[in-house]
């Protein structure tokens, strides 16, 4: 009898605490269905600039096998950076099980007073090409200046830029780290003032007075207006075409469906605890 | 002759069916210890991995900071008692995991230490040797804080399956022994805090 009621109550903690480990799991994003490589939860990206990475990442995984994840969060529910970045690599299964050559770009906006913070992790195969000290590096370099500025693309975007070539094993790590002191600084630099200018050209242009890095962004036709299409082209025009019907009656930043069937799906990748953060 | 023969097929096909569930359920037990003795050299590893960047951070740390030496010998000290403990995987028992937690534990409160004073050390955090072995430091921490968790995933998913009944006969039977688990409280949160 004293028995039952010591393994009824072993029972019962058994499921508090299972209980207790469901809730924490559950404030991890769900693995996006369909999968998607681009996951803005924030919104800081418009659509059309989600359609444009989730592209290349998925030609990338595509050609390569390598899977890189950008996804923003408004909120890490109480967790560290680190820990929502391994813990979406590994509940989602980014890279490949054979190789676990999956990298998680985690960015959490500055909102309001809140810290802004961003953190790659590497899964196990990628630990080599992409070394603690790189993925600082490149946080550092490509990614916190520009989103200091409120560019998170740009941000995301560089960062990408210097990573691909790395994992498909174009240029080693080390060019990167040598190459990045000297003659690397001052492109990059020029880059970020040019983007700069480009960005604020371009809003002034276009009169977008409401940038809304929130959780329900408006983003309509109506940022895309006749100017962004002369820019950027024909194409975009008919995108922002179809996007200022679609949101015109529920604004939720709904990008879904738009990829063309891209990215096939994640493969099972495992994460060890490489990478690195940065706050700004 | 006839109703023998169906009694005997009737035995047999139990008998079998017994058979079968054992192996069965033994072989997915011997499956998962293998997972948790795989999980438990991956955390061995890590702690190996930092252990390793210590005596390289010493040094680094003494050529700015001599007069930290008290500091500097309680991680020196701390670092070669617990990697004398070493746990022997076949047979993780709670008091042993206990001891090697808390022998890590004080390792990384005297690293902890160590990072903290370096702060007042200008000469030091502008040390580009330094700041590597603070970022590999960091990241080893991040790699410890995985491998535990995951350890304790595969210890929980096996403790699970042999208690569970009736599964825990087979357990018992065959000698099954219930795996420890890390302490959250120990070490995952006194890791030293490095901030950039």
């Amino acid at each position: 009898m004293k028995y039952l009621l010591v393994n009824n109550i072993r029972k019962y903690m058994t499921l508090l605490l299972l209980f207790a480990a469901t809730v924490v799991m559950g404030q991890v994003p769900q693995r996006p269905n369909p999968p998607r490589l681009v996951n803005d939860f924030a919104g800081v990206f418009t659509g059309r600039q989600v359609m444009e990475m989730e592209g290349v990442l998925a030609a990338f995984a595509d050609s390569t096998s390598n899977q890189i994840v950008v996804v923003t969060l408004a909120d890490l529910q109480g967790y560290d950076k680190a820990q929502m970045a391994y813990e979406i690599g590994e509940q989602w299964g980014v890279g490949q099980a054979r190789f676990d050559n999956g990298i998680v770009i985690l960015v959490k906006p500055k909102v309001g007073n809140s810290r802004g913070e961003v953190f790659i992790a590497t899964g196990y195969g990628l630990e080599g090409a992409v070394t603690d000290a790189l993925a600082r590096q490149i946080i550092e370099r490509q990614m916190i200046p520009h989103f200091r500025e409120d560019d998170y693309y740009g941000g995301v975007a560089s960062a990408l830029n210097v990573l691909l070539p790395i994992i498909s094993g174009e240029i080693s790590t080390d060019e990167y780290a040598a190459g990045g002191e000297d003659d690397g600084w001052i492109p990059a630099l020029l880059f970020m003032v040019f983007f700069g200018i480009f960005v604020v050209f371009l809003a002034a242009m276009s009169g977008e007075n409401n940038r809304n890095y929130g959780g329900g962004n408006n983003r309509g036709g109506r940022n895309f207006t006749a100017t962004d299409a002369f820019i950027l082209g024909s194409i975009l025009g008919n995108a922002s075409g179809s996007r200022g019907r679609s949101s015109g009656s529920f604004g939720g930043g709904s990008f879904g469906g738009g990829f063309g069937g891209g990215f096939g799906g994640f493969g099972g990748g495992s994460f060890g605890g490489g990478g690195a953060g940065g706050s700004w | 002759m006839k109703k023998g023969l169906i009694v005997l097929l009737a035995v047999a096909a139990v008998v079998l069916g017994i058979f079968f569930w054992f192996q069965g359920n033994y072989n997915r037990m011997v499956k998962m210890d293998e997972g948790v003795q795989a999980a438990w050299s991956q955390v061995e590893n890590v702690y190996q991995r930092r252990a390793d960047l210590i005596p390289n951070l010493v040094a680094t740390v003494k050529g700015y900071a001599e007069h930290e030496q008290q500091t500097l010998e309680g991680v020196v000290s701390a670092r070669s008692k617990a990697t004398q403990i070493t746990v022997d995987p076949e047979n993780l028992t709670s008091e042993q995991l206990a001891k090697y937690q808390k022998a890590q534990g004080e390792l990384g409160a005297a690293l902890g230490k160590l990072l903290a004073i370096t702060e007042n050390y200008p000469n030091l955090k502008a040390n580009e040797n330094f700041l590597s072995l603070q970022s590999q430091l960091e990241g080893t921490e991040n790699r410890i804080a995985v491998e535990r968790n995951k350890y304790n995933e595969a210890a929980r998913g096996y403790n699970t399956t042999i208690r569970q009944f009736p599964k825990n006969i087979v357990a018992s039977m065959f000698g099954f022994e219930k795996k420890p688990y890390f302490e959250a409280s120990e070490g995952a949160k006194e890791a030293p805090k490095v901030e950039f």
